[in-house]
This record gives structure tokens, C-alpha cells and sequence, in this order.
């Protein structure tokens, strides 16, 4: 048991050195950040002095090595574009993005259960009919235009909401939150329904079939017979056991949540880091992009290890395995 | 003193009395709050708010009198600047000559952006506190003018705050706090998200806004500011989209404010390249060193087709590598060869290729206003007279690196003179590369006349008007003939504005903040 877990830490640090290298490779492609810092009046001297400067020259090995040689103590380096330690702009940037995580995750959770549950109680009805030809329309469409439609509907049309930006935000310590002021409440709701949307139907739909199975099983039919309440069957015996495969499947996508969120916080202008790596990309921002890359690939390996020592720990036949 | 509370008290009257927050928002944040750090339009359009230089540019970017209230030429050696009295920092400390010389060390250090601005100066000397000159190697006549964006740190606020040079590697106190003299000081800053300014009430001239709080916040996505302008949210985004243009404009809810930028759109060519790299035709004779195939180009784009579909009626020809609105414009050359198919075709047919040839166009597809499209455009457009024009469009981050490598047999620049002067462009574009006189830094293509480079330190040191001008107009009679380059248009601005709003555009696309009044 302890020697798998082990096997599998070692297996998930080589799989993050592997994302740093392609990453790092990758770079060469995206362009020059030269360009960007330099004005019009520039000289090829100054191109030069300015590579030199930033170690652009350096084959990609190399920087890499000195990004790694730096981030294992802490530092992630200065961001090209703004001139100050990345690692300062991420704890700017992180608490909008989680929050906003945060918020999406709950928002296609919640509805997603509950609407999940209805469409399976209720296969026929012309509600259900209604709810799941506007979820597919809604999983066909691509984030971008959701945004955009949520924002001239509901802040250009209604003038409800703010169509971008977080509000005010209140201070506690590093952490900046929008949940305490009415304003940033508004501003979180059109992003939040834009970027959970996708996982919400996602949950409804898994919700839904699981459902529509459990309900067919012996054992409600069993407790049909008992004479028990619909309402005790649907919500006390048949919900449980739907939720299992639901849980696993939310916290596998709590990362894809926060990696999809460079699309909706591009559409509401939504101050986090997924922003910030669209804006880094464009000007060739190599500290920032390598940062963020990583940050991403860590949670995202992460994850999957917990997941993975989590089945190892509820399933016997998983460490039957490991003798034969 | 006296002059401090006359003006405070015109202003007063004067003044419409509304209290105003304004809210602005652009494509990109200044990346920098120190003024010598990044020599580009976002940082010093931004700062011109905050800092001020010697001398300005009013709303016809005529040159004006800022810190310094008059000056004059010292012969043939340089230029002296009378500075302002009773001007004050933000801080509250006084602004002297001593400061000017210390903008200027700081100003043209090696960690600094703006150094070239001051490539001609060999000294500068403090007469007395409120005397200063400018020495140059040469006669200057334009060194005012070129100085207008240089902007004046206070010396014991950069020294105490550890500023004393700019940098873009480390941060330093002056990348996030600034210290000016302007209209407005900087209360709050969050890179990427939003900066705040405020009237300072200190300010020596004359108040002309009714604003009481501005708000700046990039906002990169285009249709996302539209909505934003729209809802009321913010009162100002540059830019509005061409294709959203007339459809804003029309709504009647917001105004459409157009204009037209300082920047040239053009083709470039590979003058010195021996063969084509790209291409049906890769590695023959590169047919682009016969001034008679360039000429054939310039025919066969049809500019005013490409100003109508693809930029809806919003830029204007342009015939020259600057346009009129700058100084040393050639108005005795403001002719662009007419589109004509046929002429081409005998042009190219001239030159020995009646059956047309295949070569390679790069092209920037984030720079300039609907460039992908406009070189769509000219792919086309060339094929009627039977060039096969490979089209290769990248983002701008791509591009520079491929040009400095001369990856490319024609290539699509834009043009914005720093200088607001026809010399910018010649010395950059038109001049012979020569790295050590940092001349010709821009003509990727190699293109050299000696003509014109014997008329450039000429130009540069003249001090009569007329015979600079004929200078200019000779040298411009020259790349035009050589079809050095073929200009295309003016690039335009366009703004957009709730009804409210009343500002100053101008063509260096510079907001100033100190122009707007809303309600």
C-alpha cells in the first residue's frame, strides 16, 4: 500500500517535470517578448542587450533548469510585462479566480441535482422535455457566446448586471473577496453561471441516468412494496446512492473548472489568473505563462493522485492486484 | 502665489459645477507607472495625465510651453529652457531645474527606453534654478518638439524611494507609484485591473475639466467593451471595432468620435534579397529590386476598395510614409499612383514577367485595424495581374522576429512617427541600416539611396523652414519614385463615447484627461 502511493508520487513529479519541458519548448513558438518591451526607437544593441538580460539567448534547457532551480525555492521569477515577482501578481490574481471556481462548482452542483433528479422522476413530462433541449443547446454553444449572450441580455438590455469586472472587493489579509459586497454578489453571477454551465449539464445528465437506474433496482422496488412514501424512496433511499458517482466526477472537474475559466474571464473582463495568462501569452510573458502552466498541471496531478489513493483505499480489489 | 489663486478662482467660475467620476477603458494597461522605463503609447499616452515634460502638445499637437514656459535656440549649439515658477510635485516639494537634470540623467540611462530621444544632446547645464540647456552636437531645430513625452521626476522623491534609474527586469517604487506634476495624480493602482487619478489641486495651469475621480480598466475583449459602453458602465472605450462602428453610432445612445491615427499603413519589400523565399517561384531572381514591379503593385492594390468593405469607410489614402496632419508632410508630392490594372500588367510586363511570378506576403494578424483582412485583400487584388501571393499571417509576437530575420519577400508595416515629424519615418525606414548611427533600424528590406542619406543629417540640422522643407520634399520625390515603399492608408481612430462625454482625440491617440467633461 505504502510502496503504490509511493510509486505513485514519483510517478506524478516525473509527469510535472514532462509538462514543464514541453511547456518550456513550447515557448520558442510563441514569439518574442523583446518586441513588446522595447519601443519603436529601438536598436538591435538594445534587442541584444535585453535577450541577454532576460536569458533568452540561453538554450530552453537551461532556462528551464533556472526556472526550476528558483521555483523549488519559491520564486517564480519577474513577469516581463509588469516588471514585479510573479509570484506577487498570483496572490492578486488567485482569490477571483477561485471564488469564481468556487461559486460555478456550487451553481452546477446544486442545479444540477436538483434539475437531474426532476428529469428522472418525471421522464415524460413536457418540463423535462423543455429542460433538456435547452441543455443541449447549452452544451453545444461554446462558452465565448454564452458570455456574450448572458451580457447583452442581462446588463445591456435589462441593465441588471455589470456586464464585467468584480465590484468591490473587501480585503481580509491577502485574500481579496467579492462575496461581502452587493456589487461584487452581482458581478459574480453572470460569470459563474457561464462557466458552470457546461458542468452543470454535465451533472444533470449523470444525475438523471443514474437515477432512471437506481430507480428500477430491486431494492426500491422492494421498498415500493414496503409501502414506503414516494417522497421517503426518491430522496432517502434512491438519491444516495446516485450521488457516489457524482461526487468523483464534481471533484474531477473542479480542475477543469478553474483551467476553463481563461475563457469566461475573458469574456467579463474577470480579474484572475486565467486573464492574466491570456494577457501573458500575447505579450510573450515566458515567467508567467511558465508559472501559470505549472500551477495548473500541479492541481491537475494532484487531484488525480488523491482520486487515485482514494479508490486504492476504498476498493480491496485494486490492491489484490498488486501481488499477481 | 498670486497667479495660483487668480487661475483657482477663474477656474471656479468657469467650470461646469457637476462633480464627475469618469470611467475609461482600452485594450491594454500601461505595463509601467515609470515614465523612462517603456517608450510606448499605452504607458506615455497614460502618463501624460500624471507627469509633464518640458514643453507638450495641445489639442492640434502644436508644441506648447508645460514645465518650461519659453525657450530659445543658443545659436547653433543647442536649446535653453526658462522653467515655470511655483510649480509643485504631487508630494508637495518644488519643482527646479535641478529636477530636469536629474529627468534627464534618469532619462537617458541605459536601462532606459527613452534614451534615443537624447541621442543628439552631448551636455546639459544648469544655468540657474529655473535655466536650463540643452547642448547638442549639431543644430536641432526640431529638439523641442521631439522632447514633448519626456516627462520631470522629482529628484528627492526617486532618491528616496531607491528610483534612480528606470528598469523592466526588477521593480522598482516608481513602477507602481508616480509623482508628477500634472492634473491628475495617481490615488490607486492595480496592474491589469485599475487605476484611479484624481485632480491635484496644486496644479499650476488652468482648469479645463469637471472631473473628479477617473477610473481606467483594460478590458482586452472587444465586444465585451462595446457592452460595457452600452450599459452605461464605463464612459469611454478605445477602441470601437470598425464593424461595430456604424451600428453604435446609429443606436444614437453613444457617440462614434473618428479620426485618423498618425500611422501609415504600407507594403515593404526585400530590396537586397538575391532570390524569392517563398512561393511558387522560391529561389529565382527576386523580381522586388526592379523599382517597375513595385510600381506594379502599387496599381494593382485598389486602396479605395479596401477602404471601403474593409474599413467601412474609416481611413483615407495615404500617399506619403506620414500623413498630413504632420509636420514636414510633402504636399507638393501628395500623389499615390492610381489603381490601374492594365498599367500594371505592362509594368510587369516591362520588367519580363508578362505571366506573372509566385512569392510570399507576411502579414501581422493583431496589430493594425483588420490586418489579416487587408492582406486578404491584396492577395487577391495582386492575382489580377497574375502574381500568385503566398499569404502567411501571424501574431504580431511572431512577426518582428520573422522580419528581423528577413523571412518574408513582401511584407505589411504600420508607421506611427514619435516625433510627429516626416524625418521620423525617412531616418527609420528610408535611410541605409546602419547599426552604429542607429539609422535605419526599420527598413527591414535594405533599401539604400545616397541621396537620401546624404539629405538626412541635413534635414535633421536645418533650421529654415523652407529649405528643410525642400529637403523633404526631395527625399520623399525619391522613395516614391523608387517605390520604396507603397503606402496604403492612414489608419483611423475611432472612440466611442456615451452622449454625455465631451473629450479631445488626437492623432497620436493619446487620452487626456484633462479635456473631458461629462454631464
Amino acid at each position: 500500500m505504502a510502496l503504490y502511493i509511493l510509486r505513485r508520487v514519483l510517478q506524478s513529479f516525473f509527469v510535472l517535470l514532462a509538462v514543464g519541458l514541453v511547456a518550456f519548448s513550447m515557448f520558442r513558438f510563441v514569439g518574442d517578448p523583446v518586441d513588446n518591451l522595447l519601443g519603436q526607437e529601438r536598436t538591435q544593441a538594445d534587442i541584444e542587450r535585453l535577450r541577454d538580460v532576460l536569458g533568452l539567448n540561453d538554450p530552453f534547457i537551461v532556462q528551464y533548469w533556472n526556472f526550476l532551480k528558483d521555483a523549488v525555492q519559491g520564486d517564480l521569477g519577474v513577469s516581463f510585462r509588469q516588471g514585479r515577482p510573479v509570484m506577487d501578481i498570483f496572490i492578486e490574481r488567485l482569490p477571483a479566480t477561485l471564488e469564481l471556481a468556487l461559486i460555478s462548482a456550487i451553481f452546477a452542483v446544486v442545479v444540477g441535482v436538483v434539475l437531474g433528479v426532476y428529469t428522472a422522476l418525471k421522464p415524460k413530462g413536457w418540463l423535462t422535455n423543455l429542460i433538456l433541449t435547452v441543455s443541449l443547446v447549452g452544451v453545444s454553444l461554446p462558452t465565448f457566446l454564452i458570455g456574450i449572450l448572458l451580457i447583452y441580455v442581462f446588463a445591456v438590455e435589462l441593465g441588471w448586471l455589470p456586464s464585467f469586472g468584480r465590484g468591490e472587493t473587501v480585503q481580509i489579509g491577502w485574500w481579496t473577496t467579492g462575496l461581502l459586497t452587493g456589487s461584487g454578489l452581482k458581478a459574480l453571477i453572470l460569470p459563474a453561471i457561464t462557466l458552470g454551465l457546461y458542468q452543470m449539464t454535465l451533472i444533470m445528465r449523470l444525475v438523471r441516468s443514474e437515477m432512471t437506474e437506481v430507480l428500477g433496482s430491486d431494492y426500491i422496488r422492494f421498498a415500493r412494496a414496503r409501502g414506503l412514501t414516494d417522497r421517503s424512496i426518491h430522496f432517502r433511499h434512491a438519491i444516495k446512492n446516485t450521488l457516489i458517482p457524482v461526487i468523483t466526477i464534481t471533484g474531477l472537474q473542479l480542475g477543469s473548472i478553474i483551467a476553463f475559466a481563461i475563457i469566461t474571464e475573458t469574456v467579463f473582463q474577470w480579474p484572475g489568473v486565467g486573464l492574466l495568462f491570456i494577457d501573458s501569452v500575447r505579450f510573450v510573458d515566458i515567467p508567467v505563462m511558465a508559472s501559470y502552466l505549472m500551477m495548473i498541471s500541479v492541481m491537475f496531478v494532484a487531484i488525480n493522485l488523491i482520486v487515485d489513493i482514494l479508490y486504492v483505499i476504498i476498493d480491496p480489489r485494486l490492491r489484490a492486484g498488486e501481488n499477481t | 502665489m498670486k497667479y495660483l489663486l487668480l487661475s483657482t478662482a477663474l477656474t471656479l467660475g468657469a467650470a461646469p459645477a457637476m462633480a464627475e467620476t469618469f470611467k475609461w477603458a482600452s485594450t491594454t494597461d500601461p505595463q509601467t507607472m515609470d515614465p523612462h522605463a517603456v517608450n510606448s503609447a499605452p504607458v506615455l499616452g497614460f502618463l501624460n495625465n500624471v507627469y509633464e515634460g518640458l514643453v507638450r502638445r495641445g489639442k492640434d499637437m502644436a508644441v506648447e510651453g508645460a514645465l518650461a514656459e519659453r525657450w530659445e535656440p543658443l545659436g547653433a549649439d543647442g536649446w535653453r529652457f526658462h522653467l515655470r515658477q511655483g510649480v509643485t510635485f504631487h508630494d508637495g516639494s518644488t519643482f527646479d531645474a535641478d529636477d530636469v537634470l536629474f529627468s534627464y540623467e534618469r532619462a537617458s540611462s541605459e536601462s532606459a527606453d527613452t534614451a534615443s530621444w537624447f541621442s543628439p544632446v552631448s551636455e546639459v547645464r544648469v544655468v540657474d534654478d529655473y535655466t536650463i540647456d540643452f547642448l547638442t552636437n549639431a543644430p536641432n531645430p526640431l529638439f523641442p518638439s521631439s522632447i514633448a513625452n519626456f516627462m520631470i521626476m522629482d529628484r528627492s522623491w526617486a532618491e528616496a524611494n531607491e528610483s534612480v534609474v528606470p528598469a523592466k527586469d526588477v521593480e522598482t517604487f516608481a513602477t507602481r507609484n508616480t509623482n508628477g506634476t500634472g492634473a491628475f495624480q495617481m490615488v490607486e493602482r492595480q496592474p491589469g485591473l485599475k487605476t484611479v487619478l484624481e485632480p491635484f489641486d496644486g496644479w499650476w495651469g488652468e482648469v479645463e475639466h469637471n472631473i473628479t475621480r477617473a477610473e481606467f480598466t483594460p478590458i482586452q475583449n472587444s465586444a465585451t467593451a462595446v457592452a460595457a459602453l452600452l450599459s452605461g458602465e464605463v464612459d469611454l472605450i478605445n477602441p470601437v471595432p470598425i464593424q461595430d462602428a456604424e451600428r453604435l453610432g446609429a443606436s444614437g445612445a453613444v457617440n462614434v468620435i473618428r479620426g485618423i491615427e498618425a500611422r501609415v499603413i504600407m507594403l515593404g519589400f526585400g530590396h537586397e534579397a538575391d532570390t524569392l523565399k517563398y512561393g511558387a517561384n522560391a529561389g529565382d531572381p527576386n523580381p522586388f529590386r526592379d523599382a517597375r514591379v513595385r510600381e506594379a503593385v502599387a496599381k494593382a492594390v485598389n486602396v479605395p476598395a479596401i477602404l471601403q468593405t474593409i474599413m467601412r469607410g474609416n481611413a483615407e489614402p495615404a500617399s506619403q510614409l506620414v500623413s498630413p496632419a504632420m509636420n514636414g508632410f510633402s504636399a507638393a508630392n501628395d500623389r499615390r499612383p492610381a489603381f490601374d490594372i492594365e498599367g500594371a500588367k505592362a509594368l510587369l510586363a516591362d520588367a519580363g514577367y508578362a505571366d506573372g511570378f509566385g512569392f510570399g506576403l507576411k502579414c501581422p494578424n493583431d496589430r493594425y485595424l483588420n490586418d489579416e483582412a487587408v492582406c486578404q485583400a491584396v492577395t487577391s487584388m495582386l492575382a489580377q495581374i497574375g502574381l500568385d501571393v503566398e499569404l502567411d499571417t501571424m501574431p504580431v509576437s511572431n512577426y518582428w522576429p520573422e522580419l528581423r530575420a528577413d523571412n518574408y519577400d513582401m511584407y505589411l508595416l504600420g508607421w506611427s512617427p514619435g516625433t510627429f515629424d516626416h524625418e521620423h519615418p525617412v531616418r527609420f525606414l528610408v535611410t541605409t541600416p546602419n547599426a552604429e548611427k542607429k539609422l535605419g533600424s526599420w527598413n527591414f528590406g535594405g533599401f539604400s539611396n545616397a541621396r537620401v542619406d546624404e539629405l538626412l543629417p541635413m534635414i535633421q540640422s536645418e533650421i529654415d523652414p523652407a529649405a528643410r522643407q525642400a529637403m523633404v520634399d526631395e527625399v520623399t520625390a525619391i522613395y516614391q519614385s523608387e517605390h520604396t515603399y507603397v503606402p496604403l492608408y492612414v489608419q483611423p481612430l475611432v472612440w466611442g463615447t456615451q452622449a454625455n462625454v465631451s473629450v479631445v482625440q488626437r492623432p497620436d491617440n493619446f487620452f487626456i484627461l484633462r479635456w473631458v467633461t461629462k454631464g
